[in-house]
């Protein structure tokens, strides 16, 4: 610290050997991460000599990756002790403010050029998606695409979009959807449902002409049962939106919104857009990253909302949570007579689930009773132990398990039902991942829910004084001990899923770097807020499938850990709180710094102790 | 000294920390309805009793007698924390303890739900009755904070509240479980004059309108010795006198304690 502070002119280049060395530190981490993930043989191999293994693009690549992370490192000390000011003093302006700062001419051209944008991007898409594959991707056939219907639908659904969103931000005009006729706003919904529905179903071409439309046709759109199905979601949608009650003003206090307001348009424009792309989007994907949405993605974000609940609601290092997971899919392959311990009766899979959450919140509450009276490293430690007692019982006692041979066959999702028979087939893994979605969207909402309710604030109150909340009369030892068996029932559903699409278990799959891959997850997208978790699993899950094809820089499967570890020493230097973190955790880590209250980063508990 | 109605009886009660007596045969009485204060000098004891008190600390020796109601008789030794906050002993801390994350309101309605039924499963579904207990502490939350005069405080961070507001949400948030006798930990540390006079007409409110007992540790004597119906001072852990405050003032064993005697003093 030097005491030249207070003098008013600043040097802003004053580097001095603390920088030198934090420099250092940084190139020769980024040069150690170059050798450890390197091509095998180019680096470690003195045949190769040293000039041809050193100027590979891959060191090159390290070496920058550490100059700038040594920079970034310099920066936030620099501007820390006050040698340097920081870059941005202002408020960084949000994009609604720029863009009513244009004059009102720049604002309509504003607005035509980005619709033209997205009417452009709906029609490629329309074109990529559609029934025609010989010209896919070429410029020349998108005219060909007003020859269907489909192109209308996205057409219409992309620009509506975009216009209300473009009302919203630049505030055009006062004009308002629910100021309309009620009758003329129901026709448009109704219409616009129809054209939506004409271009859900990508498997059937003929669907996509006018004929469609024609209720005598053979292959009418009114002959879909999923027809149906829009129409009644969208009817509910939008009378519930045109004869909701208006808030009275004043009854809530006004959220304070960083960015936008949040206005019911925007709240339903966002429901639209993600149910586009978490319903429409996967058909169009090829088999590979079908099966990956189902197998990668899916089944993690709901680990990780699960673990989230521990972990980030509750504040309780849970480094164990696979044996949760694996108690679920071992559950599964018990009851589907996969094990040699056979069941009293066999189960559809459907019915395993209750038993897999029951037996999987017991074990929770079993381990959490005595272990969740430890404060945070030992109950790290004890869940870690009993993670590897799973998974050692799972690989050693084949009397029970098979062991490492792994189980029998497991029966797949399957309906018998009023007539319904539907057996879920590994070709169609669509079908697994809605099944799944079906699983996930409720248990966000109920999380969520659960989140915002008297047990998630109790949650918070835990995590930030144990002593005061139990001087309001909290019995902190039992909402604990809910989270864990929240989180552990959570996982016991992902097993089953797991088991069931993968029809056969091997204890090998529930190993240790297994939990910390859900953790890291956890930690990456924000602890604590929902939305994050979610986006830190399908960012973290996404980016090694996709890797797997595409070889970066001399990537290799093997180095998948080690990356992901230094993304993670990168993101508790830069924005501990995780991507997209709560804002109850946010603060929580803005008051530790300031070395206020006593949440660390993984809300570790200190408390004190009579001898 | 015997009481007709006591709201706390603690009988011989000795609490020690390896070596160290921190409580030596403490008995006291506090009579329903009544402001008692406890005072002493530094490492007298007296938090280490408020902790006795509310289960967090587990005394070797005696018994502490909470009379919620005249017929009921609650054994506090023994029992956890948060169970004795259940029977209805709510507290202050003398470092105040916010959930600093949280608003002012957050704060207070967590201390009105701590005895409210709701569970997981209620809290997910939003089941009826869930709503109803919701819709009760926001409004129970609202009055608190008008109680204590923090209104204008509702959506503020607890961090970043100044010391003042701290130690009135404190009292609010302990309100919130609807205490049968209040504990207070030195409200008035570190808040100024008109501050303190604010505090002292709200901790005689809380006594007269809300009819709760008040037990109070405090270091300032002009705010004790017009709040507190009768006194009692601690010394090395044990109770050395008793009194109101007329006799408080004038008691010799007080003054050497507080000032030192010639002889005493010099070891």
């Amino acid at each position: 610290m030097s005491t030249e502070s207070t003098v008013p002119k600043r040097r802003y280049w004053a580097l001095n050997g603390e920088d030198a060395r934090r420099m250092c530190t940084a190139i020769v981490g980024g040069l150690v991460l170059a050798i450890m993930t390197g091509p095998e043989g180019a680096i470690s191999d003195p045949t190769y000599g040293v000039k041809t293994s050193l100027l590979t693009g891959h060191v090159v690549g390290y070496f920058i990756f550490g100059v700038v992370l040594g920079c970034l490192l310099t920066y936030r000390a620099k501007v820390k002790d006050g040698t340097w000011r920081r870059v941005r003093t202002a408020r960084r302006r949000t994009m609604s403010e720029r863009v009513t700062a244009f004059s009102s001419i720049w604002r309509y051209a504003f607005l035509a050029v980005t619709t033209f944008l997205v009417a452009l991007i709906s029609l490629i898409f329309a074109d990529f998606s559609g029934p025609v594959t010989r010209n896919k991707m070429s410029v020349h056939v998108l005219e060909h695409q007003f020859l269907y219907t489909r192109t209308y639908g996205y057409l219409v659904l992309a620009v509506a979009l975009w216009f209300v969103v473009v009302n919203q931000v630049m505030q055009l005009s006062s004009f308002k959807l629910r100021s309309l006729p009620r009758p003329v706003l129901g026709l448009s919904a109704i219409i616009a449902i129809l054209l939506f529905s004409l271009t859900s179903d990508p498997f059937l071409p003929a669907r996509f002409s006018w004929r469609a439309l024609d209720p005598h046709a053979s292959n009418s759109l009114f002959h879909h049962w999923t027809t149906y199905l829009w129409l009644i979601l969208g009817l509910a949608v939008t009378i519930s939106w045109l004869f909701r009650r208006d808030p009275i003003d004043g009854a809530k206090p006004a959220r304070r919104s960083r960015a936008l307001a949040v206005t019911p348009e925007m709240r339903i424009i966002t429901y639209v857009a993600a149910g586009f792309i978490v319903f429409e989007a996967p058909k169009y994907l090829s088999l590979y990253w079908q099966i990956s949405l189902y197998q990668q993605i899916g089944v993690f974000c709901l680990l990780a909302i699960g673990l989230n609940i521990v972990v980030g609601f509750a504040g309780l290092l849970d480094l164990g949570y696979v044996a949760f997971y694996a108690l679920g899919a071992y559950v599964t392959a018990y009851f589907s007579g996969a094990l040699p311990l056979h069941p009293p009766f066999q189960l559809n899979p459907f019915f395993i689930i209750p038993f897999a959450i029951i037996i999987a919140m017991l074990s929770g509450v079993l381990l959490g009773l005595p272990t969740l009276r430890l404060r945070g490293d030992y109950l790290a430690i004890v869940t870690l132990g009993f993670g590897e007692i799973v998974y050692v019982l799972a690989n050693d006692w084949t009397q029970v398990t098979y062991g490492s041979a792994g189980t029998g066959a497991i029966t797949n999702f399957n309906v018998h039902l009023l007539g319904i028979n539907y057996v879920w087939n590994p070709v169609n893994p669509l079908s697994y991942y809605y099944l799944m979605i079906g699983i996930l969207i409720p248990a966000i909402f109920l999380f969520d829910f659960l989140n915002h309710s008297k047990v998630g604030r109790t949650w918070a109150a835990i995590r930030e004084d144990e002593v005061a909340a139990q001087s309001l009369g909290i019995n902190a030892l039992k909402y604990k001990v809910m989270a864990f068996a929240m989180g552990a029932s959570t996982a016991g559903v992902a097993g089953v899923f797991t088991a069931v699409k993968v029809g056969h278990l091997f204890p090998n799959t529930f190993v240790l770097q297994l939990s910390i891959t859900i953790l890291v997850l956890v930690i990456f997208g924000g602890m604590g807020s929902i939305v994050g978790v979610l986006f830190g699993a399908i960012v973290l899950q996404w980016l090694p499938s996709y890797l797997n094809f595409h070889s970066y820089f001399g990537y290799q499967q093997a180095d998948l850990y080690l990356y992901i570890g230094a993304l993670l020493v990168v993101m508790m230097i830069f924005r501990p709180q995780g991507l997209v973190p709560s804002r109850r955790r946010r603060r929580e880590i803005l008051d530790a710094e300031e070395g206020l209250g006593s949440a660390d980063a993984l809300g570790a508990i200190t408390q004190e102790q009579p001898s | 000294m015997t009481s007709a109605d006591p709201i706390f009886e603690v009988k011989d009660v000795t609490l020690r920390f390896g070596g160290v007596t921190s409580l030596n045969n403490v008995s006291l009485n506090q009579e329903r309805g009544e402001i008692l204060s406890v005072i002493g000098p530094n490492g007298a004891g007296k938090t280490s009793l408020f902790n006795c008190l509310t289960g967090v600390y587990l005394p070797q020796e005696g018994s502490i007698t909470f009379h919620p109601t005249q017929t009921k008789a609650i054994k506090i030794v023994g029992r956890a924390p948060h169970r004795v906050a259940q029977a209805g002993v709510a507290r202050t801390f003398q470092t105040s303890r916010m959930f600093n994350a949280l608003t002012t309101f957050e704060n207070v309605k967590i201390g009105v739900e701590a005895h409210q039924k709701t569970g997981p499963i209620g809290a997910m579904l939003k089941l009826p009755r869930t709503r109803h207990e919701e819709k009760f502490s926001d409004q129970r939350s609202h009055e608190l904070l008008e109680y204590v005069n923090l209104t204008h405080r509702t959506n503020t961070l607890a961090s970043s509240l100044p010391y003042g507001d701290r130690r009135r949400l404190e009292i609010a948030r302990a309100l919130g479980t609807d205490p049968k006798v209040l504990l207070l930990d030195e409200p008035a540390a570190g808040t100024n004059p008109s501050e303190k006079l604010a505090l002292a007409e709200l901790i005689s409110r809380i006594n007269t309108e809300l009819g709760i007992s008040i037990l109070l540790i405090e270091h300032d004597m002009k705010l004790v010795m017009s709040l507190a119906q009768r006194l009692i001072v601690l010394n090395f852990g044990g109770v050395i006198a008793e009194g109101t405050p007329q006799e408080i003032q004038e008691n010799p064993l007080v003054i050497e304690a507080y000032l030192g005697a010639s002889d005493e003093a010099t070891q």
